[in-house]
């Protein structure tokens, strides 16, 4: 069955409120350069850890369906694909924030004693980046660019051979985001640690990732290129995922919160006292509102998770509560926790982010066919049902 | 679609069954007189539940100053013991109630074995702090209720007690959930049996099964709601169990990952030792049709994932505990990879890392005795994981005057002996007695009468 798929076409004004988004949030950073160094750091870096858990958990997403050989989403697949074309930006942001931007980290300047030292070393850590995003980008890189020949060979053994680069993905991300997260985020402040962090992490992106790539679909459904693809049963899945990854982020949360508030150590307990003091503390539970508990309750029965409308104001929502956890991830430590900083700095890039990933998103959607058109288990997934 | 058919895995269930031949096969086996081999392994474990029941009785009598505990290593063997049972548990609730919600349907032809063995692991399990207790019949004592006992009253902030409710909920649930999916089944073997005593209790546990649409009806929403119910009991028990130790302010037993790394650690010990047990099943109760090399695939699978998310525990952890700059921290890491019980932690790190990575080849995964090999070794592994966990972090405290060792003495041995011959002697009544495949739901997933497509 040949079936014909519409292109994506963006009206010019779309278009533009995408570039005068992005345009207006790189000239936040650029002005706020000069006038607050670290703000403009560290809202920076908040937008490149957000963006590259965009690309991450879209490349994750795909990654999980390869290895399973699920096929209901085979359909979808474009959606991730093209989410993953933030990456290689996201990456060069990490880059330029530890190499440009390193004094929002406040070991570059100390001398660290002991093993931490050693770990924390300015021109390790470096290194280190290099070689995870590099990692990343190969591999994902080589999933995208075997999934789109796939278009025109109609190879059945480019599956296959994308099914052992995911497990590849898998094993490299699984070895490598931990640390990451460590390096990029957790030292910023150097004396606390917990072994938890890159899990929490990981929650936080993946879910992340679903809610945008919802929103994305239900978006390209109603622009034409999705059109008679996405159906009600695709919805439904996408919302049980949400569901379940926005129980789960909360678990992770909980389990690293209970146990360092049941030990109290006070090199453990720090880190959550300026989360919630200063002006934090409605911010902080504000989090938890808008991650977990309001989509918790509100995904749970089923017509909402098959209904696109109630599903992109649960994933906008989510979104929001994302950009929350990140600016109390990271500004408490980088800028600082005696009281809550938010201006025209941090709301000027929170506004960038999406133009930038829009532009990039639709640029690399474009790239190829709307489904892909040759994968053999796109007529199961086109015909999905529970 | 030609295509579709290169990349399709073929039929779960092998010689194109029809549903009659599916209850023929699973029924017979339970309608024939026991084979040599099934008295000669009952005798066993029988055996080695009398050996354990001798030295529980020993135990209880003279106290529980028998074990080879010291004032520094306060919990040991016990512990170890009930951690691992209560890991075993878990794959049988992923299998049955996780995988459900994944419409993953290779787990019919596993998912009643396993279930049976959750339940039987959590018996297992919950005798090691019983029996801790030292006066297990004062065991009422945990129960929260309005009593004469003055301030004996429960610590409702101590993990230990939420591990009692954790415990006892997923006992409840584990039985109620595969008791439920027992019914049809039991009305089969009701209808198949000739009038006898056995035809009764059949009747009786089919609680009326007739059958009909409405039955069915309401039997799967039964199972579904509890699958739900079950699904997040797979992350809480283990999560509770780690919280035995992670609450707690000791090097090595405090450090946040430890509830993710639990519950991967107990799906992986547990599909580890359901995978044992059915490759021996299939072996003896011929369900090679039923038990594939695809079945077997899957759960190797599931123990390359959950075995990977140990190991990035474990890196995670000792990592951490470097950059941590706490010597305490760093010392807890350090003595459990080269300290003097360094070859416990590794055998952990043998048998739970490097042994899985075989299972990467696909040659390997269908090699029925190799994957045995690896699974046994995951066994002992995922056991002496608990081990370093829990005695290695204790037997050096913080103060070196208080420094020692540990070895169990034969009591203790004993008792995990007799734990295991529990556990086996109530798998075997159960292949006796229960149909070891779920036949409704196998025939569900038949592809007898399905066009290739």
């Amino acid at each position: 069955m040949i079936r014909e798929y519409e292109e994506l076409r963006l009206s010019e004004r779309t278009h533009a409120i995408f570039k005068w988004l992005a345009i207006l949030g790189a000239a936040t950073f650029v002005v706020g350069l000069m006038v607050a160094p670290q703000r403009a750091w560290s809202s920076f870096l908040m937008v490149t850890i957000g963006l590259l858990g965009m690309g991450l958990g879209a490349a994750l997403f795909i990654a999980f369906q390869y290895v399973c050989g699920a096929h209901w989403a085979v359909a979808l697949r474009r959606v991730p694909e093209a989410m993953c074309g933030i990456l290689p930006w996201a990456s060069l942001g990490v880059l330029i924030a530890l190499l440009v931007g390193r004094s929002i980290y406040p070991w570059t300047d100390t001398h660290l004693e002991g093993m931490k030292g050693v770990l924390l070393s300015y021109s390790f850590v470096v290194g280190r980046a290099v070689i995870f995003v590099t990692l990343w980008l190969l591999f994902v890189g080589a999933i995208i660019k075997r999934s789109r020949r796939q278009d025109k060979t109609a190879d059945t053994g480019l599956s296959m051979s994308n099914k052992r680069l995911s497990a590849g993905f898998l094993v490299v991300f699984g070895l490598t985001f931990w640390m990451a997260s460590f390096d990029w985020v957790m030292s910023l402040e150097p004396e606390w640690y917990s072994t938890m962090y890159g899990v929490y992490h990981f929650a936080g992106l993946f879910l992340g990732a679903l809610a945008a790539m919802t929103i994305l679909a239900i978006w390209l459904q109603h622009a034409g290129p999705l059109r008679n693809v996405l159906t009600h049963e695709h919805l439904h899945d996408l919302g049980k995922m949400i569901f379940g990854f926005s129980t789960f982020w909360m678990y992770i949360w909980f389990s690293e919160y209970m146990l360092i508030w049941y030990a109290d150590f006070p090199e453990e307990t720090g880190h959550f006292i300026r989360r919630q003091t200063g002006g934090w503390g409605p911010l902080f539970v504000a989090n938890m509102c808008l991650t977990w508990l309001i989509p918790f309750f509100i995904l749970l029965p089923k017509p909402v998770k098959r209904s696109p409308g109630m599903l992109v104001k649960v994933c906008c929502m989510i979104l929001i509560g994302r950009w929350l956890d990140l600016y109390l991830l990271i500004y408490p430590s980088a800028v600082g926790h005696e009281s809550v900083t938010f201006g025209i700095w941090e709301l000027g890039m929170a506004l960038g982010a999406p133009g930038l990933f829009m532009l990039v998103f639709v640029r690399n959607f474009r790239l190829a066919a709307p489904v892909p058109v040759a994968d053999p288990q796109l007529q199961a997934s086109l015909a999905h049902h529970q | 679609m030609a295509s579709a058919v290169a990349i399709s895995e073929g039929p779960l269930i092998l010689g194109n069954k029809t549903p009659g031949i599916v209850t023929t096969d699973i029924c017979s086996s339970l309608e024939r007189t026991p084979a040599p081999s099934w008295w000669i392994a009952i005798a066993f474990s029988g055996s080695m539940l009398l050996l354990g029941l001798v030295a529980v009785a020993y135990q209880i009598a003279t106290g529980i100053g028998t074990w080879g505990l010291n004032n520094t290593v306060g919990w040991a063997f016990d512990i170890t013991n009930f951690v691992f049972w209560v890991g075993i548990g878990h794959a049988g609730t992923l299998i049955s109630a996780v995988l459900f919600l994944f419409r993953q349907k290779w787990r019919t032809s596993v998912n009643r074995a396993a279930e049976a063995m959750t339940i039987f692991a959590v018996i297992c399990a919950g005798l090691f702090p019983l029996i801790h207790m030292g006066r297990p019949w004062l065991a009422h004592w945990m129960a929260p209720y309005p009593n004469t006992r003055g301030s004996l009253w429960i610590n409702f902030r101590s993990p230990l007690v939420w591990d009692f409710f954790a415990i006892s909920t997923y006992f409840t649930i584990s039985f109620v959930f595969w008791y439920v999916g027992l019914i049809p089944d039991m009305a089969t073997l009701r209808d198949r049996l000739k009038a006898g005593w056995r035809k009764r209790v059949a009747g009786f546990f089919s609680l009326g099964w007739n059958g009909s649409f409405r039955t069915w009806l309401h039997y799967e929403t039964v199972y579904l709601l509890l699958a739900g119910l079950a699904t997040p009991l797979v992350l809480s028990v283990h999560t509770i169990v780690s919280w035995d130790f992670a609450t707690s302010v000791i090097p090595g037993w405090h450090t946040t990952i430890l509830p993710p790394y639990f519950v991967a650690g107990a799906i992986f010990s547990g599909m580890s030792m359901v995978l044992s047990l059915m490759l021996i099943a299939r072996k003896t109760m011929r369900l090679e049709d039923y038990i594939t090399t695809r079945h077997v695939g899957a759960m190797c699978k599931i123990l390359i994932a959950t075995g990977g998310m140990v190991a990035i525990a474990y890196l995670t952890e000792f990592v951490t505990a470097l950059y941590s700059n706490n010597q305490y921290e760093q010392f807890a890491f350090m003595n459990r990879a080269m300290g003097p019980l360094c070859w416990s932690y590794w055998i952990m790190v043998g048998c739970n890392v490097l042994s899985p990575q075989l299972l990467w080849f696909k040659a390997v995964r269908s090699n029925m005795a190799v994957v045995f090999v690896v699974t046994i070794f995951i066994n002992i592994g995922m056991w002496f994981e608990r081990f370093v966990i829990i005695v290695t972090s204790l037997h050096r405290d913080y103060l070196p005057s208080n420094w020692t060792g540990y070895a169990p003495t034969w009591i203790e041995i004993a008792t995990l002996v007799g734990s295991f011959g529990l556990f086996l002697t109530l798998f075997l009544l159960f292949c006796r007695f229960v149909p070891v495949i779920a036949m409704a739901e196998v025939k569900g997933v038949l592809s007898h009468g399905k066009k290739p497509h």
